[in-house]
């Protein structure tokens, strides 16, 4: 039950998937995302951001001055239309 | 352009708009909910004294003291995107593009999901969500729930839904897994609950609490901790018992727990199914820093605080010119604290935009926000003064390596 545990709804990437590819690779959280695309969807990884850091914390040394996802904008979900709307 | 612009209408926010607004400055208050209030909207919890502390009238209070000295307020808008360009902050959300010498990030906090095999289906909701429809919206989350998570802020919301009529049938821990882990250890959970037994009603928690100063005994207390759970609010409160699985077909039927021992490990064949229309799920808070990291803000990992926080000082300056942060998003506190560090962030900004004769009203307010801290009856993180501390270190040997 827990390994088919949807982690990134967005994507659908399962506890599984994640906890297979850290082993596997024994990789940072970004790296983590980029092989398994949790937290790359529509909402920006909101939810599952900490969970993937989580995942992959215990593999790599977690550095305190360094967010190991990066935020990148838009932060909020926002339409390509309003996105690069001209504003006359 | 405006003088100053506050993103988040919480207690911060506000707070900091007023006394902005109090030395003379033009103040836009931006916040993506539609009403003010922020997470100060869902409170709702007797105080020592017997008084109750109501987060919609203190909200009210706030927003109409901010009206009456004429901060302006956009509700309904979320930003998605700051930076910085020349003296100037550009501010982007939906409909349109603003600028301002000073911001103010008074963002909050979010919460951190408790992921539960089941936990996707319709009928879950973070603890947060389920107290915002009951005390804003005033909409019931269901008629019995379970609250998978044990916590300040979920044995907190937990009493709220209690007054609401809403029927809690338990508290209880989720199932141990590479995310939960220490939300998942009945002696790290018990630990993390005894500073705040005090605002536990039931005389065995408030007996024990004075039982398990050390930590023998407070394995005692997991170990010896009552099959059927202790009871706060006549809320089964399980340290012993896991939630292993949530189930229903299209939406939330039941909940399976099971007996975990002392470190959170499953007994086999001790499931037991407990139908529920509604479960929440508490994985506590962190402040929510979006904005600040977009910004381009060094920041640390601090774990008292709740998470990584913009570093920021007791002025609630950040490095980076012009850019304020107050509330939660430097820490996890109380609604109080917000309140008391958005004068300060207010007074700082004020001197920045060339108030003068501040510095004494400054220090004063930094006073005040060490004094609320003191006397806060909820704290989140039992060594937040600690986590504090480390901050101005941080502060400090920053500023001594950029000058250098």
């Amino acid at each position: 039950m827990t390994e088919n545990m949807i982690i990134c709804r967005c994507e659908e990437v399962t506890y599984k998937a994640l906890v297979e590819t850290a082993n596997q690779y024994n990789c940072s959280a970004r790296e983590l995302k980029l092989r398994t695309r949790a937290g790359m969807g529509y909402c920006g990884g909101r939810t599952c951001r900490h969970m993937v850091d989580k995942m992959a914390a215990d593999l790599t040394i977690t550095k305190q001055t360094d967010i190991t996802l990066k935020y990148q904008p838009p932060i909020r979900p926002i339409s390509f239309g309003h996105l690069g709307a001209d504003e006359s | 352009m405006n003088d100053v612009i506050m993103i988040g209408a919480g207690p911060a926010g506000i707070s900091a708009a007023i006394s902005c607004a109090q030395k003379g400055l033009e103040v836009l208050v931006l916040d993506e909910y539609l009403e003010a209030g922020g997470r100060l909207l869902g409170q709702l919890y007797e105080e020592p004294n017997g008084s109750w502390w109501n987060g919609i009238s203190e909200s009210d209070k706030l927003h109409r003291q901010a009206m009456n000295l004429g901060v302006q307020f956009e509700l309904n808008t979320p930003v998605n995107n700051i930076e910085k360009l020349g003296d100037h902050w550009i501010i982007y959300t939906e409909n349109k593009t603003l600028s301002t010498n000073h911001l103010l990030l008074a963002t909050g906090a979010a919460e951190s999901p408790v992921p539960v095999p089941g936990w996707t289906l319709p009928g879950v909701m973070s603890v947060g969500a389920a107290q915002v429809m009951t005390n804003v919206h005033r909409v019931k989350p269901g008629e019995r729930g379970v609250i998978i998570g044990v916590n300040v802020l979920s044995s907190a919301i937990a009493m709220e839904l209690k007054l609401a009529g809403v029927d809690i049938a338990c508290m209880a821990l989720p199932k141990m897994n590479a995310i939960t882990n220490q939300q998942a250890h009945p002696k790290k959970v018990l630990d993390s609950l005894l500073h705040v037994s005090h605002m536990a009603p039931s005389q065995f928690v408030k007996m024990g609490s004075k039982l398990m100063k050390n930590d023998f005994m407070k394995k005692l207390g997991v170990s010896f901790y009552p099959k059927n759970g202790v009871t706060m609010w006549d809320i089964p409160i399980q340290l012993r018992k896991a939630v292993v699985n949530i189930y229903g077909n299209k939406q939330v039927e039941g909940v399976t727990l099971a007996n975990i021992d002392t470190n959170g490990d499953l007994v086999a064949g001790s499931e037991e199914n407990v139908a529920t229309d509604f479960v929440c799920i508490a994985g506590g808070l962190y402040p929510l820093t979006e904005l600040a990291a977009v910004a381009d803000c060094p920041f640390y990992l601090i774990e008292e605080l709740g998470g990584y926080v913009p570093l920021h000082n007791e002025k609630m300056e950040t490095p980076l010119n012009g850019l304020f942060v107050a509330g939660n998003i430097t820490g996890i506190e109380g609604a109080k604290v917000a309140i008391a560090q958005g004068t300060t962030a207010g007074l700082s900004i004020a001197q920045h935009a060339g108030v003068d004769g501040l510095e004494d009203e400054i220090k004063e307010s930094i006073q005040v926000v060490e004094e609320t801290r003191d006397n806060a009856y909820i704290q989140f993180h039992p060594k937040v003064k600690k986590g504090r501390k480390k901050v101005q270190d941080r502060w400090g040997n920053y500023v001594g390596t950029v000058s250098d």
